[in-house]
């Protein structure tokens, strides 16, 4: 007999291959945050395993866990048996809205981006003292993040781009969206046509995106393929920046976190290297790095659904740059700036910037 | 779980530490192994005096407690199986002390063996059984299980480096067992009895453990031989050289060809590879221990003999290693993994047993494990789905069990009884020895409360 539930049809075979070792305890987030095992990755295949066995149905008890998952993809890197349980969750998050059980703030997210242009619903969107839609060279493309959220970390991008004179023009743009496919929904139609008309418009080569997970969905999701059909690619900012010189340094003690959504999803680990060496002679790395970097718990959701637990995976991420001795910690999604920002305690003396206002200052102030 | 009883625990341990729901009912129905069974509550204990509290409410009322750690044992040893109360001690996890210039850490049971490890590493100190679950598993987990790992041929289990514990007894008092001295013959040794005790005797609420330093040099070869007995042969010889390697691993056939089909490494699949690995604090200490071995592998006709010459090429070889229970999990979607131990001499047999097993039963057995202390873990893979694929797995183990018995070993060396292996307990243990267990198990805990149903304890005529 058929399954009722996608996740089953999809990943059957996979859920029956956790071996229960485990073993994604040491690096699941929302465990590390909570020591809660129904909430790590284990816990919720097990879940999934009972309701193929027909033991248990999808229903609104399941939510707390299975809406509480920031897709870090940490547990996948360290699964002996090769489960890929971010994708797994992305598709029961749509069953589970099949069936009428989702997190009432992601249902609100889908409702807000019916309405309005961005997650935030908010209206008036900010201008960045730039004309949009010229002509350029490359679009960049903020995010709602960085639009409404990080603005002063998008400020600083846009005068560094400018500094570098790079051919570049904001749009009008909108949510992308992808987001929606990660907590039960699917990208807005609507609005994605908005984003590519805009695009295709300015007659760019490049669409260079400040946030990683907008510069996923631009390359990955189907939705979006007419930005690749037309010959524009799409890249993340520190791929853009990596063959600039910047000449400045700072003698401060930095460190990089990886954002999951371009470290363990994309692979890129060493582009944002690259030009943090350059202007940073004393760069530390934390001890979970690169492909083992711990989240900063903002991702999947959770950090609108779950914000304490999100506050707490953000604290033990910038534990370990204190444990390095940082002064200054950078990072390269506006996201996990938002989400580190907020959980730094008084005590903590570094800073936590986006790499490009960082370097923007040290510009500036060498000026 | 009844109201009255819900709001005592309540009581104890606060509302946040107390869980009846869905989801944790389910995560909490499992650990490792392929047993489960639902609990009715759980809690989460944060000192002492709370677990205490909890065992004296749960043995007036008669109701399970199942004491539990990370969940990545493999028998079956933190499942629920007659429900009860899940008591989850992974927020008890506090280094209390380390001690160096008395060779001792001082932890609570929640402590992850790793973390342990970090916090040693600096002083140039280790905890040695190095369970190859501990990324998660917790101590007093490691504890409960006696817990062993890669380096056993060397440097024993967790057993020989308790030297004491804090033990909460089912009716609530609090024991201490041991000393914070290196040696003690001071009346009987009751840390010993509750280590691997598998959580049935008591809650171990902290853990003196002693620690060594940390060799800071290592050497590694492997050798391939186209026969058990070659195979068997060096092992043996090894074993006479005086030379202790700290690791010494032997992959069978099926392992190796596994390896092969999931991964790059192309090893040679020959009946059996061993892999060797000596360590002390130089490097001429190292490869004069390793060229020992190398030398027995050599004289036992083996097929291919190699020094790992690079940092890398010993990560290679390690890896492979490492990756033989990863890569066999893959397979099929259920497996089963042994931890038959038999003495030294008898290796060879018990892979070669394991392999008519396998034909005999038409099922597949891949076998890798720890050659240096005789502990094997054949992986039976099958389909769960399949009741006659099940049946099959089910009557492999029974026979791989009598084969270890038979070849002088024993049923479990690393991963306890718990479940799993409760029906064999009688085919190694003597009725006296039954017996006398059944006695202790009655005497500690008289009303039965503390993980009930596990290590075969309960079958005993006359004793109820």
């Amino acid at each position: 007999m058929e399954s009722k539930y996608e996740f089953e049809k999809k990943y059957r075979e996979q859920i029956l291959k956790c071996s229960r070792c485990g073993f994604c305890q040491a690096v699941c987030p929302v465990y590390g945050a909570t020591l809660r095992p129904a909430l790590n990755a284990r816990g919720k295949m097990l879940l999934l395993k009972e309701v193929m066995d027909g033991k248990i149905e999808l229903n609104d008890e399941l939510i707390e866990t299975l809406f509480q998952c920031t897709t870090c993809a940490n547990c996948f890197q360290n699964c002996p048996s090769g489960v890929e349980v971010p994708e797994i969750i992305k598709v029961v998050r749509k069953d589970m809205v099949k069936v009428g059980s989702c997190h009432p703030t992601f249902e609100g997210m889908n409702e807000v981006l019916k309405k309005h242009t961005n997650i935030y619903a908010e209206d008036e969107p900010e201008d960045f003292e730039r004309e949009r839609n010229k002509q350029a060279e490359h679009v960049y493309f903020i995010g709602c993040v960085g639009s409404y959220r990080e603005d002063e970390a998008t400020m600083a991008t846009l005068d560094l781009l400018d500094r570098l004179e790079v051919n570049y023009t904001l749009i009008d743009e909108v949510c992308c969206s992808g987001v929606l496919e990660d907590v039960g929904y699917q990208i807005n139609e609507n609005l994605a046509k908005i984003n590519i008309d805009l695009i295709l418009k300015t007659g760019a080569k490049t669409v260079i995106t400040g946030c990683p997970y907008c510069s996923r969905t631009f390359n990955n999701k189907s939705q979006y393929a007419r930005i690749k059909e037309k010959g524009i690619k799409t890249i993340h900012i520190t791929q853009f920046l990596q063959d600039f010189d910047f000449n400045v340094k700072t003698d401060k003690r930095v460190t990089y976190h990886d954002p999951c959504d371009l470290g363990r999803h994309c692979g890129i680990y060493e582009e944002p290297r690259n030009t943090i060496r350059k202007i940073a002679p004393n760069f530390v790395e934390m001890p979970d790095n690169r492909e083992n970097a711990l989240c900063c718990g903002a991702g999947g959701g959770v950090r609108g659904g779950y914000a304490k637990n999100s506050i707490a995976m953000a604290r033990r991420r910038l534990e370990q740059a204190e444990e390095v001795g940082a002064e200054i910690v950078l990072t390269e999604c506006n996201s996990c700036t938002h989400n580190l920002a907020n959980a730094k305690l008084r005590k903590q003396k570094f800073k936590i910037y986006n790499t490009t206002e960082f370097i923007n200052e040290l510009m500036e102030e060498a000026e | 779980m009844n109201e009255k009883i819900k709001l005592a625990l309540v009581e104890i341990v606060g509302e946040e530490n107390y869980t009846d729901s869905l989801i944790d009912m389910v995560s909490f129905s499992y650990d490792a192994s392929e047993h489960s069974h639902r609990p009715t509550c759980a809690v989460w204990a944060e000192t002492a005096d709370q677990v205490s509290e909890i065992l004296k409410l749960s043995n007036r009322e008669k109701i399970p407690v199942i004491p539990r750690g990370a969940g990545t044992g493999l028998s079956g040893m933190a499942v629920p199986i007659e429900g009860g109360i899940i008591l989850d001690l992974t927020r008890m996890n506090s280094i209390v002390k380390i001690r160096i210039e008395d060779r001792l850490a001082i932890v609570q049971p929640g402590v992850v063996y790793i973390d342990l490890e970090k916090a040693l590493s600096p002083f140039g100190f280790f905890f040695p059984p190095d369970p190859a679950s501990g990324k998660v598993s917790t101590l007093g987990g490691n504890v409960a299980s006696n817990a062993g790992g890669l380096k056993g041929a060397k440097y024993g289990t967790t057993r020989d480096y308790v030297l004491g514990l804090q033990v909460v007894l089912p009716d609530g008092r609090i024991m201490k067992t041991g000393s914070k001295a290196m040696k003690s013959v001071s009346g009987y040794d009751l840390t010993r009895l509750f280590v691997g005790s598998e959580g049935t005797l008591g809650v171990v609420t902290e853990i003196t453990l002693k620690i060594n330093p940390k060799p800071t040099a290592t050497s590694t070869a492997l050798a391939t031989f186209d026969s058990l007995e070659n195979a068997g042969g060096a092992i043996n010889q090894i074993m006479h050289s005086g030379i202790i390697p700290s690791a010494l691993e032997i992959l069978g056939r099926e392992t190796l060809a596994a390896i092969n089909q999931n991964t790059d490494l192309n090893l040679p699949e020959v009946d059996a590879m061993l892999l060797a690995e000596t360590d002390g604090y130089t490097r001429e200490e190292t490869d004069y221990q390793i060229e020992k071995v190398i030398q027995n592998f050599k004289e036992n006709n083996a097929k291919e003999v190699k020094q790992a010459k690079t940092d890398k090429e010993v990560e290679d070889l390690w890896a492979a290693r490492k990756s033989a229970y990863a890569v066999l999990a893959r397979i099929k979607t259920h497996f089963v993994l042994e931890d038959v131990t038999v003495p030294m001499t008898n290796i060879a047999k018990l892979l070669k047993g394991v392999e008519e097993i396998s034909k005999r039963h038409d099922i597949q057995i891949a076998t890798f494990g720890h050659a240096g202390d005789g502990n094997l873990h054949p992986q039976i893979l099958y389909d769960g789905y399949d009741p006659e694929q099940v049946r099959r797995m089910e009557e492999a183990s029974a026979d791989i069990f009598k084969l270890a018995i038979d070849l002088d070993g024993t049923l479990t060396g690393e991963h306890g009884i718990g479940l799993a292996k409760a029906p064999y307990m009688t085919l190694e243990h003597d009725p006296v020895a039954m017996d006398v267990m059944r006695h202790i198990k009655k005497m500690f805990d008289p009303n039965n409360i503390l993980n009930p149903g596990k290590m075969g304890l309960e079958a005993a005529p006359g004793i109820g």
